[in-house]
């Protein structure tokens, strides 16, 4: 009951101090608002709905573009051409969905109506709707120009034979040429220009390329603000000895345990409102200024719990903070620039899966990279709670162990 | 009297620093108890001890028959502390305040409300109840920070240092609720200070702490009674073992030590310091007297001087009360 007396009586405080309030939701939230405009702004002021296909052209030929302006012109899909490489890496390590190879001489093969595949690489775990719905369009270009091919190559070889053959086989050769298209059609539907591959995948869960600025940004700013959050903790514990109050409670009949643990609840329940109000913000507010709204994913009881991890494990790094800390410059400055840093690592500036690629499992060294990477498995990668359990004991993990590195170095004297 | 609290050889190491070097005293239950001694004696560090702050090195308490060792949660609820510091929440009013400092300590509802009121009244602040303690001006502030160490109206205070940095009128306020709340509620209090008249005006006994120790513990009327009609600091041109001797055996001296000398002033040939004390006025030797009636001792010892040639530099006559008690003691004074 005394843990509920001192965090009441701290939430009294923290919500009598305006600065707080400008640090809890006013930063977050202003981040946000440049950080995904500029992102919005960077391509080119309107948010590209199509969706992302990577294409590995190794035909480079007239048939290959002729498919992919044929895609694009379908409406709906954004072609992005990459190199096989590249695409083989990405789809191999997960950071990629799907990618289309168009072969080398898919040109002259369709042009001599000669069978070409084309191969749909898909992720077994990729978004299955997006994946068929782009199969679709591309079978139905490729039928097209399938189509196109067949009746050329008939035409042509009509024409041969008509120019050929003796005036007297003349009229023979008249009843041959639509058996001969009809040959060409039959094969055509026999043999499908289009086949759809899948591979077994390395890493259990896929990105999602289209993610938009505001699912990028508002996870990314609500760790970095939530962890910045520990700072209050900290401070509440530093003023609380300061004024020596801290002693009072101490003479109180009130454990040690209870006392920290109602100087850390506080943080917890600042921690979720700024939560909720920074994504109540990302899905409100953001597209009522003409900016993507945020996805809230397929598991919002997951999101749920990752938040109140998330929100622990703030709270315990405030207290390891107050624990360590000697002086009110040791909290306001120094852990500052220390929350900040985790914060970058951690990816909260730089989408996690782009800084993996540079840091590598340095980032694991955060709590920030934990809380990050099931935000966004869960909101961009639509991940189900079963999905971001290794991400949520890591938080459970760094929890415990702030606890109790504070609880060890806290100096009640 | 049942004894409320019983200490016990108490010890406080920090690292090899010993803040508490075995202090043993008891406070009577309904008692104003003071502990006097100058910053850094080790008051502190003693009541931090008795309330559960600080954990003994060794040695023990008994607060109300419960060990302060093994049984700390019982004894406090026994125990309020008003800290030398002013241990409030200067955002929260001064009401916010003392609920919360109330309900840490189990009150709650009704009850809740009518402490708070009463001691809001104690220490009358009912009018500023639900102002925030920022705005208070400092004599206010110290006195809501007593009313936070009785609103669970403990059988045993700890008032420590309560009048720091206090305009006397609320100085005089802050007296006249203690006295209160002992006469009137019976409420047994332990008061340190290094003020000298506080602990003279408000306690019944008292313990002199210097350098972690008990150096003397009376009844204040014992205590100054140790200096008999008071002490005199005589400075002379040169004074030696036998000028002591002889001045010691005057009419109405009880005792004569010589002081070690000034800087100024070298020791006379063949003098030696009695005490490591300081002669506070002297420009040559100094010989501090305890008499029986001062005024009196003055005259025998000038006559004495006179007679013997010895040019007399200065004259200090220093009233019987417990700072001369204690210059007495430690040869430093209360406040250096």
């Amino acid at each position: 009951m005394n843990v509920l007396h001192i965090a009441v009586k701290d939430l009294g405080i923290l919500f009598r101090d305006r600065g707080v309030f400008i640090q809890l939701l006013g930063l977050p939230l202003i981040f946000i608002l440049v950080f995904s405009g500029a992102m919005q702004a960077a391509v080119g002021g309107q948010q590209d709905t199509r969706m992302p296909l990577p294409v590995v052209d190794q035909d480079r030929g007239p048939g290959a573009r002729a498919l992919r302006e044929g895609i694009e012109s379908a409406g709906g899909v954004r072609i992005d051409l990459i190199d096989q490489a590249v695409a083989d890496e990405a789809l191999d390590k997960g950071t990629m969905a799907r990618a289309l190879y168009i072969p080398a001489n898919f040109s002259d093969d369709v042009a001599a109506g000669r069978q070409a595949t084309l191969h749909l690489v898909s992720r077994p775990d990729a978004d299955i709707p997006r994946t068929e719905a782009l199969r679709l369009v591309i079978e139905g270009v490729a039928r097209d120009m399938a189509l196109e091919g067949q009746i050329v190559t008939s035409l042509r070889q009509m024409g041969e034979m008509m120019a050929n053959v003796p005036d007297a086989f003349a009229a023979l050769a008249v009843e041959q040429g639509p058996a001969q298209a009809r040959e060409q059609f039959e094969l055509s539907r026999n043999r499908p220009l289009v086949s759809l591959v899948t591979r077994v995948p390395q890493r259990a869960v896929t990105v999602e390329e289209e993610a938009t600025a505001a699912q990028l940004a508002v996870p990314g700013f609500t760790v970095l603000f939530v962890f910045l959050t520990s700072q209050a903790t900290a401070r509440s514990i530093y003023d609380e000895k300061k004024v020596g109050s801290f002693r009072r409670l101490l003479a109180s009949p009130i454990s040690k345990v209870e006392l920290l643990v109602g100087k850390m609840l506080p943080n917890v329940v600042a921690s979720l409102i700024q939560v909720v109000v920074i994504f109540g913000f990302g899905v409100l507010v953001l597209p009522l200024l003409g900016q993507a709204p945020l996805s809230l994913g397929n598991a919002p009881l997951a999101v749920v719990l990752v938040a109140v991890l998330m929100a622990l494990c703030s709270s315990g790094l405030g207290m390891l903070i107050a624990a360590l800390a000697r002086t009110e410059n040791q909290i306001g400055g120094l852990s500052g620039v220390i929350l900040w840093a985790m914060g970058i690592l951690g990816g909260s500036f730089i989408p996690v899966f782009f800084l993996e690629r540079f840091l590598g499992p340095v980032m694991r060294l955060v709590p920030h990279y934990w809380a990050n990477s099931a935000f966004t498995d869960l909101l961009v990668r639509g991940a189900s709670l079963a999905d971001v359990v290794p991400q949520m004991v890591a938080l459970l993990v760094f929890t415990a162990a702030f606890f109790t590195v504070g609880l060890w170095r806290f100096d009640f004297d | 009297m049942p004894a409320i609290l019983e200490v016990d050889n108490l010890v406080k190491k920090f690292g090899e620093f010993e803040a508490v070097k075995g202090v043993s005293f008891q406070v009577e239950e309904g008692e104003v108890f003071g502990l006097l001694g100058p910053n850094g004696a080790g008051k502190t560090t003693t009541i931090s001890m008795l309330t559960g702050i600080l954990a003994p090195t060794a040695g023990t308490a008994r607060i109300g028959g419960y060990d302060v060792r093994t049984q700390m949660a019982q004894a406090k609820t026994l125990n309020g502390l008003v800290p030398q510091d002013l241990a409030l929440y200067p955002t929260l009013s001064a009401r916010a305040n003392l609920e919360f400092f109330g309900r840490v300590y189990g009150l709650k509802g009704r009850d809740l409300k009518e402490r708070v009121a009463d001691v809001l009244r104690v220490v009358s602040l009912t009018e500023r109840a639900d102002q925030a303690i920022e705005t208070f001006s400092g004599g206010m502030k110290r006195r809501v920070n007593i009313a936070a160490g009785l609103v669970h109206q403990p059988r045993l205070l700890f008032l420590d240092e309560p009048t720091v940095g206090v305009d006397p009128q609320s100085r005089n306020h802050i007296f006249e609720s203690v006295l209160r709340l002992n006469r009137e509620r019976g409420m047994s209090i332990i008061y340190t200070s290094h003020y000298m008249e506080e602990v003279e005006l408000l306690c019944s006994r008292a313990a002199i702490i210097d350098e972690g120790r008990i150096i003397a513990l009376d009844t204040i009327k014992n205590l100054i009674a140790m200096l008999g009609g008071g002490v005199i600091h005589v400075g002379v041109e040169r004074a030696d073992p036998t000028t002591r001797d002889a001045i010691a055996a005057l009419p109405m001296v009880k005792e004569a030590v010589l002081l070690a000398p000034s800087v100024a002033a070298p020791p006379a040939p063949g003098a030696e310091a009695d005490l490591h004390e300081r002669a506070p006025l002297a420009t040559g030797s100094v010989i501090k007297i305890v008499t029986e009636h001062s005024q009196q001792a003055v005259v025998s010892v000038i006559g004495y001087l006179n007679t013997h040639d010895i040019m007399l530099t200065s004259l200090e006559i220093l009233e019987p009360n417990l700072e001369s008690v204690f210059l007495h003691l430690t040869g430093k004074k209360l406040r250096d």
